[in-house]
């Protein structure tokens, strides 16, 4: 028995470190099957962030354990056991493992959407995830691209910002 | 003479269904953290009866001990070949091949109960997920195997293996009957691990 599990171990130890990947390299594999899908035009942070914080018809949301800051550590819904940063910027374990990827994507996925989520889905939650913390990136750039999904905001913001400038 | 014997006792029979059922709930309510606390109730349950189950193999009655079941190798190969030649061997207790399922069953839960019991702390190393899946899916195999093989053996010796572990009784000589079903303990179990559900979930 205890033979056995050293070996399990010892192999599993291996296999676990055989597969490991670059955050970039796994949603690279992630965008591959995303463009098998017609009309596919890339992974978006914005609306990552949107579908990370949103619920979608269940009681939880992704954030629900993760909070709405992926640079923080979460809280189990239900067990209160703490989880993780998911932004690789905060935990750089993330994203390592294609196979921790997809099963936590699965699993996940199947209490907040009631459904596995889509490739597209997948990608855009990534990448959100990935731009998290950015140093440079994301301050100053992340703002206007957050803001582009919602309409209205997005047609006043530049909107306004050019009035301001026009009165100087 | 044959006439119908009491062959297993009452916590041996509690110990099985309990043992499946448990297995099987914590199978099916493993892939959400909606149902997180389910799986982890059954888990200890699960680990709890097979702690029973342990000491059982030592102070139960004849064919619940574990003496009554460890079989030399040779003895499993004659088994197996008198399988081969349409002539099996017939055993009032466990039977060498599904003796060997037993053991696979104990020793896997065990594993499965220590890794998941590691798996309720914070950060723990990736393997002991890989392994409480390897053990998950070895005990799927084996039970599997273990139905075949009652199925198999229910067929050759004209006696139905699974109501003998619902009423306990066989056909067989006096002499290999047990006289004690020790019904108290396998209703002690089945309240121990209702109160444990309720305790851990309240």
């Amino acid at each position: 028995m205890s033979r056995t599990l050293i070996a399990l171990f010892c192999c599993s130890a291996f296999v676990s470190s055989a597969f490991a990947e670059t955050p970039a390299e796994i949603l690279a594999g992630i965008k591959a099957e995303a463009a098998t899908t017609a009309g596919f035009q890339g992974f978006s942070a914005a609306r990552g962030e949107t579908f990370f914080k949103a619920k979608h018809g269940g009681e939880w949301s992704c954030s629900s354990c993760h909070t709405d800051n992926p640079m923080n550590s979460g809280k189990h819904a239900k067990t209160e056991k703490v989880i993780k940063p998911m932004a690789p910027k905060a935990n750089e374990e993330r994203f390592t493992e294609p196979k921790k990827v997809a099963k936590w994507f699965k699993r996940n996925c199947n209490d907040v959407l009631d459904r596995e989520c889509t490739a597209q889905e997948q990608g855009d939650v990534m990448t959100y995830l990935l731009a998290v913390g950015q140093p440079v990136a994301v301050a100053p750039v992340a703002k206007p691209v957050e803001a582009a999904p919602a309409a209205p905001a997005a047609a006043h913001a530049p909107a306004h910002a050019s009035h301001k400038h026009q009165a100087h | 003479m044959t006439k119908k014997i009491l062959v297993w006792d009452v916590p041996t029979r509690v110990f099985h269904w309990l043992q499946a059922l448990s297995f099987l709930g914590a199978y099916l309510t493993a892939d959400s953290e909606k149902t997180r606390q389910i799986h982890v109730t059954l888990g200890f349950i699960l680990f709890g009866l097979i702690a029973f189950r342990l000491v059982w193999g030592f102070v139960g009655t004849k064919h619940a001990r574990f003496s009554s079941f460890i079989f030399h190798p040779r003895t499993v190969i004659t088994y197996v070949r008198s399988l081969l030649q349409n002539n099996a061997q017939h055993y009032v207790g466990h039977n060498p091949i599904g003796s060997i399922a037993i053991w696979l069953l104990l020793g896997m839960g065990i594993g499965l109960g220590v890794t998941g019991v590691l798996l309720l702390q914070d950060d723990v190393a990736d393997s002991v997920v890989d392994i409480h899946a390897y053990l998950t899916n070895g005990m799927l195999v084996v039970i599997a195997g273990h139905l075949i093989g009652v199925a198999m053996s229910s067929v050759l010796h004209k006696e139905n293996l699974v109501r003998a572990m619902l009423t306990g009784h066989k056909k067989g000589s006096e002499q290999h009957g047990i006289s004690h079903s020790y019904a108290w303990l396998g209703a002690a179990l089945v309240i121990a691990a209702a109160l444990f559900a309720y305790w851990y979930n309240r």
